[in-house]
């Protein structure tokens, strides 16, 4: 198939190259933005669960625009360390503690967000039902984070997986933002459950108390406005974002987009950070995977490299850069 | 029970899996809790929807056998039962937890309680000791506990940890809530330990262990209290075991500094479960292994189990197992449903079983060719070397029995058989030189043995081949000679006072069509056609061969009778050359010239009725005969690089007890079979040896022999029936030879190999099944119906299954591989022999034509019978493969296209929908990822498919596609095409002009629809026409149009044809009217379906299935809404039940399959009321975080 297949099969795959995105999603938050107008008036925003960083990249190039010396701050929070990107603080450190959620207000001096976009993905299983549930808390720790550090009438953006027990994730949101619409990018793929949810008007019940010491639980069905089978749903307005006449994100175009430019492979923006399989890959590779009848070569090695001393918490490490 | 809408059918991904005892074994699959006796032939006793909505994720009988996992005082009782005859069950998952007594008496399966359903998802649940109220520890999803009365499901106690991340794993230890140790499987991939009764702080407990190492999340956990090890599982692939020291009790969290003891790479991608025994450690995952590694030699890998499909490994469970009756249980369920167990012994004998032995072959001179002759336990081997001498060996003693002279030296062929004589078998050995000689001789009397003379050149081959000579079976010798002529002798042997004797007659020889390698690799004398003979030549031909005397038969007698009676006057002298030379050879009547690919053909067999072919191209050609043609059925691919095809062997997929009373019966019934019989492939992949089974994508057996250039036989354990099962051949032996020696890849005396696999519930498709399609149905003697369908998947498979929905008995009839790439969708037309009118009518045969498409731009198509076997009520099914298709076949052909950049696009095919269906062509149109819409036509007489028209001007991804012919107020036809694309617009084709046109490949076609029309905000998933008019409407060309699309509307569209108005007599289409239901399912819609003109049924991945009611104006409300356990569907299939009932049927595909039975009152709309389901369901609160809107 060569390396050039996956340039035909995703267009924007290609383009994300070509522009100089770190992922193939800059273009589904560009793509939302041109229907909800997110950006407009953000001086602070928070990119949840950043890395490789693609979302960071659309914050700084867009909010910060041409005029450099406005008051904007762009916070990134990952569990991984990304590439520095300009304009943007990074925050190593994990969604679901206070800490993070303190670091983030630190940052834009005590103020809160305009703004916060999440498009983090779990690690998937491959069972529709576990991945989905994962994704739902993904969410919704982002979320309980979010209301932390958003400012009333703020904006949440998030993606969700529009799964068999989404209609639960919409009533929960319902009761935080004044509008919420699930929103589909034509850069995100037909074929594709992910969806994001653009949360509106950030309004929080009365008398809420964000908390961080115990995690949001999702809702269950009931018998009345949001029946596991029947006709009640809680649902939430769909809007397909995006040009129609952009690229068709389902289409396979041929090489040759243009007949005036040639084609020219171009490598990856950014290559995974260390996938969970590099170890395993590495082995294999090397024939060094234990069959029948040959011992595992992995042993020694990767006894080596484990070091059981060492502190475990996730340091929250700050680094900055413009 | 069938008062509403329920599920018939369920084939979904096996998540739990655990023995009770050696005896039982319990299964999740989606909601259903299922037991299976495990004693002699194993059977499902019991199944029970236990979790309504939530799929099963664990499963925990009240005693646990297997007490070393976790207990180690469990008692077992005097009698030595180890759990009680009402045993109680926890079955999970999800959310959902609930109590089930399964009787092991009656066995049978009844709910203790209601559906509890918590607040968060639980990932183990353990039994705590205490009387008179069970108490459950259930361990949640972000790292809590939570102490649960098992009855009532009343919270006594919730605990967290003070990480409250989550976690993808968790592992509950200890016998008694305040000592309770939880391990837990993080998101950051660390193991953390804590108790509940441990360390607080803000009353939350800390992490008293922490292990690091992996490097993904850990997705299974198991605990061995007496080794104090824990081992993991996890997405970096790798299994981890970690010496914890005593859990529980006064013990606390064990070790101070656990250390990491072992670290098992050996898996090819994640591993999803891993189980602990004192010696070994088993772990399974998505490559679809289950890997036995032993303890000692720091992790080597002492058995794979392999089996399931591309899905992997979901479910895995280890019998403690009883040392007397030959070792415990390995279970494996699949993400294809399957559910396969082993035996497994205590010791592992398997390094002196599985080595390969050298037969201690020892003779002047070096092996050349090695031959197995005679039947269960009188098995001898013959080896003839390269000095032209014959020995024979039993029990490891090798005896010269024959010496050829110096014509026998450097070169020589040896075939064997076996001929039943009176009593007794007879033994005959045949051995062809490098001058044309053959000699002939009994193997248990050599010295009477006779020269024949085959021509003067080398004997390329010698072939014996059991024939019948004027209604009595005989035996039959071909050599191959030189310039193409086979020589041909009947060979018979006669008992004198001095023994045996050869009996000889020459036949008139057959002549090979010429080519460069001209000589006979393989024949056989077909058995129901008198006088035939099936033949394969080196240079890959097949050709049919008729006897002399058959060809005659109908020339006059006298003449017939002359030609035998100076041929039996020439028998009595000796052979001589100018004798041969006086009887014409004979020419094929039917020819397939290198069919097989210039490697050859390497066997030809008959079996059934249906002749079977291999060769070197890697391929097996399923044949019949008809009219005295050969005619290929079908081609079968190996897997990939096997490209060296021996021979096939036939598997006994059934129950024995049953084939044997089938097979007393089949003496009797006998009629010629249509249908193929379940096959394996025997080759060579690369070096190795190997037995591929192609119903399931398995290799059964590999031995590492060298290749495929040396002579070898395969031998079956003894006491095997003629048609094994595949499990047996996992036994058999390879006795090959190899750098002068003979070697045998086991032991000839070990009778049985230490795992012995078998299969529960067999599966189907690994991975995500992206359409359906039925077939129709099947009635028996007793009118119980086999529903039949075909579906194709993401595994590049298309299968062909039979449901039946009274016993939810699926059974995979074919599977289809000649894809490369994803299979996305299928069309049917039926071809009724004799019967045209299409209906619903159940027969006992129906015929299809199914035709395929999917990635890479390919498109398949077959003709499909399906006959109901009576003796067996087993539908048969008879593949012929009609035609293929790729649109880049030009550049695969290109010689240097490694070096070129291909820049045309990757096209899928999206949609495909039969456009016409006419009595020598169909057409057929696809929806492609290119933006084109195509046209193609496909003849079944001469298996061509042909692109008639594409078009582009859509220029996006054309997701669905469907077709509609009707007749004009002329009464001349109609044929419309609509498209739905990526944009949300469904677009309207005239191609009428197709039908009328002679020449369809000058066809020019439209270059634009006639009506387009925004429908969607997204793409257009999914069209479906109403079949038939809605009624109260008087227009005559009204089309009403059902659409779903991504953005989880479902539409519909009421369009008129004029044609009238137009002067040009062109179509012209008219809205009437068009309404959509805006939120119909809360994720894209993908499945559409009309049963009625006033019902549709809609599914989508938010794994609902809903029922519409149409009103005549074409307005929609939800009828009925039912949970579907089918994920990610794809695709839906709905047909109103035949007669009287009135009900419907819906089939649902996706990740797994479903079948849902509508009865009459869905589908009413009077009963329009909802009502909800009056199963019990109790939602267990415990979190004050828990917030109401």
């Amino acid at each position: 198939m060569g390396r050039s297949s996956k340039d035909k099969r995703d267009i924007y795959y290609r383009l994300a190259k070509e522009e100089g995105w770190r992922a193939r999603s800059a273009f589904k938050l560009l793509q939302l933005d041109e229907e909800f107008n997110l950006f407009k008036g953000v001086s602070r925003a928070v990119d949840l669960c950043a890395a490789p960083g693609s979302w960071s990249q659309v914050l700084s190039r867009k909010l910060r625009g041409k005029d450099k010396s406005e008051e904007v701050k762009i916070v990134a929070v990952d569990l991984q360390a990304m590439a520095p990107l300009p304009g943007v603080t990074q925050i190593q450190g994990d969604i679901t503690k206070i800490s993070t959620a303190q670091e983030i207000i630190r940052h834009f001096e005590g103020q809160s967000a305009d703004l916060v976009v999440c498009d983090g993905a779990p690690d998937v299983t491959g069972l529709h039902d576990v991945d989905e549930y994962i994704q739902a808390q993904l969410l919704l720790a982002a979320l309980n984070i979010t209301t932390h550090v958003l400012k009333p009438g703020g904006n949440f953006v998030a993606k969700i997986f529009r799964g068999k027990d989404v209609t639960l994730l919409y009533s929960q949101l319902k009761i935080f933002f004044s509008s919420v619409t699930c929103a589909k990018p034509r850069s995100s793929r037909n074929s594709s459950i992910e969806a994001f949810v653009v949360c509106q008007n950030y309004s929080p019940p009365e008398g809420y108390v964000p908390n961080m010491s115990n995690p949001l639980l999702d809702h269950s069905y009931d018998v009345d406005f949001n029946q596991l089978e029947g006709p009640n749903r809680i649902i939430v307005p769909f809007l397909a974002c995006g040009d129609l006449s952009a690229f068709d994100s389902d289409r396979t175009y041929p090489l040759q987009l243009d007949s005036s430019k040639e084609y020219q492979y171009l490598p990856p923006t950014q290559p995974p950070i260390r996938p969970p399989y590099q170890q395993a890959c590495q082995l294999r590779k090397n024939n060094l995977l234990a069959k029948e009848d040959s011992p595992s070569g992995a042993h020694d090695d990767a006894l080596s490299s484990l070091d059981l001393n060492t502190s475990q918490d996730p340091k929250t490490v700050i680094s900055e850069t413009h | 029970m069938a008062s509403s809408g329920q599920s018939a059918v369920l084939v979904a991904s096996v998540t739990a899996l655990e023995f009770l005892g050696d005896e039982f074994l319990l299964t999740g699959e989606g909601p259903i809790l299922s037991v299976y006796s495990l004693q002699t032939s194993p059977t499902k006793c019991a199944s029970l929807n236990v979790l309504q909505n939530f799929r099963i994720h664990g499963i925990r009988p009240r005693t646990k056998p297997q007490s070393e996992e976790r207990q180690p005082n469990t008692i077992i009782s005097s009698e030595g039962s180890v759990w009680n005859e009402e045993e109680r069950l926890i079955v999970f998952g999800g959310k959902g937890v609930r109590l089930i007594t399964f009787s092991s008496q009656g066995q049978c399966l009844k709910p203790s309680g209601p559906l509890f359903e918590l607040q968060d998802w639980v990932l183990d649940i353990h039994w705590l000791e205490g009387e008179p109220h069970t108490r459950l520890a259930v361990s949640l999803a972000h790292n809590a506990l939570l102490l649960l009365e098992a009855e009532s499901g009343n919270v006594l106690c919730f605990y967290s940890c003070v990480e409250t991340c989550l976690l993808y794993s968790a592992l509950i230890i200890g016998s008694n809530w305040d000592s309770l140790v939880l391990v837990g499987g993080t998101v950051f991939n660390q193991l953390v330990l804590w108790r509940p009764r441990g360390t607080k702080s803000d009353g939350q407990s800390q992490v008293e262990r922490r292990l690091l190492g992996h490097s993904g999340v850990i997705f299974n956990l198991c605990y061995l209290q007496k080794a104090g090890w824990l081992a993991s599982a996890s997405d970096d692939r790798s299994v981890r075991v970690w010496n914890v020291g005593s859990l529980g009790g006064d013990a606390g969290c064990g070790e101070k500094l656990p250390t990491c003891l072992r670290v098992l790479y050996g898996h090819q991608a994640r591993v999803f479960c891993v189980r602990l025994t004192p010696t070994r450690v088993f772990s399974a995952g998505e490559d679809g292994a289950c890997l036995l590694w032993e303890w000692e030699g720091e992790g080597k890998v002492g058995r794979t189990f392999r089996g399931h499909r591309s899905g992997g490994v979901r479910a895995l469970a280890v019998s403690e197992g009883n040392m007397s009756c030959g070792g415990g249980w390995v279970a494996t369920g699949g993400a294809d449903g399957e559910i396969r167990v082993w035996r497994v012994a205590q010791e592992n004998k398997k390094d002196e079983e599985e080595a390969q032995v050298d037969l201690g072959f020892k003779a002047r001179g070096c092996p050349k060719v090695i031959r197995l002759v005679g039947e269960g336990t009188d098995v001898k081997t013959l080896v003839c070397t390269d000095q032209g001498e014959v020995c024979v060996s039993q029990s490891q003693i090798w005896d010269v029995i024959w010496q050829g002279g110096a014509d026998f030296h450097s070169y020589c062929v040896m075939e064997v058989t076996s001929i039943q004589k009176f009593s007794s078998v007879v033994r005959i050995c045949a051995v062809g030189n490098i001058n044309g000689g053959v000699q002939v001789f009994p193997v248990g009397q050599p010295d009477v043995g006779v020269l024949l003379q085959a021509g003067h050149g080398k004997v390329h081959s010698v072939l014996w081949v059991k024939s019948v000579f004027d209604g009595c079976e005989g035996l039959c010798l071909l050599a191959s000679g030189s310039e193409g002529m086979v020589y041909r002798w009947k060979i018979g042997v006669l008992e004198s006072e001095t023994g045996l004797q050869i009996e000889k007659k020459i036949l008139p020889p057959f002549l090979l069509p010429p080519c460069a390698k001209r000589w006979l690799t393989a024949a056989v004398a077909l058995s129901h056609k008198e006088g035939l003979y099936l033949c394969g030549d080196r240079r890959g031909s097949l050709l049919l061969y008729q006897r002399n005397d058959q060809r005659n038969k109908d020339l006059k007698e006298t003449e017939n009778r002359q030609q035998r009676a100076e041929q039996e006057k020439l028998n009595k002298t000796e052979n001589t050359i100018s004798v041969k030379e006086n009887i014409d050879p004979l020419s094929p009547i039917s020819t397939l010239f290198g069919v097989h690919g210039k490697q050859g053909v390497t066997s030809v067999c008959e079996h059934q009725g249906v002749c079977y072919t291999t060769g070197r191209d890697g391929c097996v050609r399923i044949l019949t005969i008809e009219e005295k043609v050969l005619t290929v059925r079908r081609i079968q691919r190996a897997c990939r690089g096997m490209d060296w095809l021996e021979k096939v062997l036939f598997l006994n997929s059934h129950r024995p007890e049953l084939e044997e009373r089938v097979e007393e019966r089949e003496e009797v019934t006998h009629h010629e079979s249509i249908a193929e019989a379940r096959f394996v492939m025997v080759g060579f992949h690369s070096i190795n040896f190997v037995i591929w089974d192609p119903h399931r994508q398995e290799k059964l057996l590999s031995v590492s022999c060298g290749g495929g250039h040396r002579s070898w036989v395969y031998r079956l354990p003894t006491h095997t029936p003629t048609h094994p099962q595949p499990n047996m051949l996992v036994q058999g032996t390879l006795v090959f030879i190899k750098h002068g020696a003979v070697i045998a890849s086991r032991s000839l005396a070990s009778t049985e190999a230490d795992v012995n696999g078998q299969t529960l519930k067999e599966g189907f498709h690994g991975r995500g099944i992206g359409c359906v399609q039925r077939l129709g149905c099947l009635a028996n003697a007793s009118s119980e119906l086999w529903e039949v369908f075909v579906t194709g998947g993401e595994d590049t498979i298309v299968s062909v299954l039979a449901i039946k929905p009274q016993s939810g008995t699926v059974k995979v009839l074919a599977v289809l591989t000649d894809h490369i790439s994803n299979v996305r969708t299928l069309a049917t037309v039926k071809r009724g022999e004799g019967n045209e009118s299409g209906m619903d009518e159940s027969t006992s045969a129906l015929s299809s034509m199914v035709f395929s498409a999917g990635g890479r731009a390919q498109l398949q198509c077959y003709r499909i019978l399906i006959r109901l076997d009576e003796l067996r009520d087993q539908p048969v099914c008879q593949v012929t493969q009609i035609a293929g298709h790729r649109l880049d076949e030009q550049w695969e052909r290109k010689r240097n296209r490694h070096k070129t950049v291909k820049m045309d696009p990757e096209t899928r095919y999206m949609s495909m929908a039969v456009v016409y269906d006419g009595k020598e062509c169909v057409l057929l149109a696809l929806g492609c990822s290119d933006g084109a819409v195509r046209l193609f036509s496909v003849t079944e007489s001469n298996r061509r498919i042909e692109m008639l028209w594409e078009c582009f001007y859509h220029q996006r991804c054309v997701l669905s596609v469907t077709a509609h012919m009707l007749k004009d107020s002329q009464g001349k036809d109609l044929l419309l095409l609509f498209s739905g694309t990526t944009d949300g617009c469904i677009s309207v084709w005239d191609l009428t002009a197709v039908l009328n046109s002679k020449a369809r490949v000058s066809w020019q076609g439209p270059t634009a629809p006639i009506f387009s029309i925004p429908v969607h905000q997204s793409g257009v998933n999914t069209l479906a026409l109403s079949q038939w008019r809605v009624p109260g409407q008087t227009e005559e060309n009204l089309i009403s149009l059902a659409s779903g699309g991504d953005d989880g509307q479902l539409s519909l569209l009421h369009v008129i044809v004029k044609q009238e108005q137009q002067e040009n007599g062109d179509v012209s289409l008219e809205l009437r009217s068009h309404w959509s239901v805006p939120l119909a399912h809360s994720s894209p819609l993908t499945g559409l379906c009309s049963i009625s003109p006033d019902l549709l049924v809609s599914t989508s991945p938010d794994q609902r299935m809903c029922l519409w009611s149409v009103s005549s104006d074409g307005l929609m409300d939800p009828q009925k809404v039912l949970f579907s356990h089918t994920a990610d569907a794809a695709g839906l299939w709905a047909w109103s039940e035949a007669g009287s009932g009135g009900g419907a049927w819906v089939v649902v595909c996706g990740q797994g399959l479903q079948l849902f039975k509508l009865t009459q009152g869905d589908m009413d709309k009077q009963n329009n009321a909802v009502r909800q389901k009056g199963e019990e369901r109790r939602k267990v609160m415990f979190s004050n975080r828990f917030l109401k809107t």
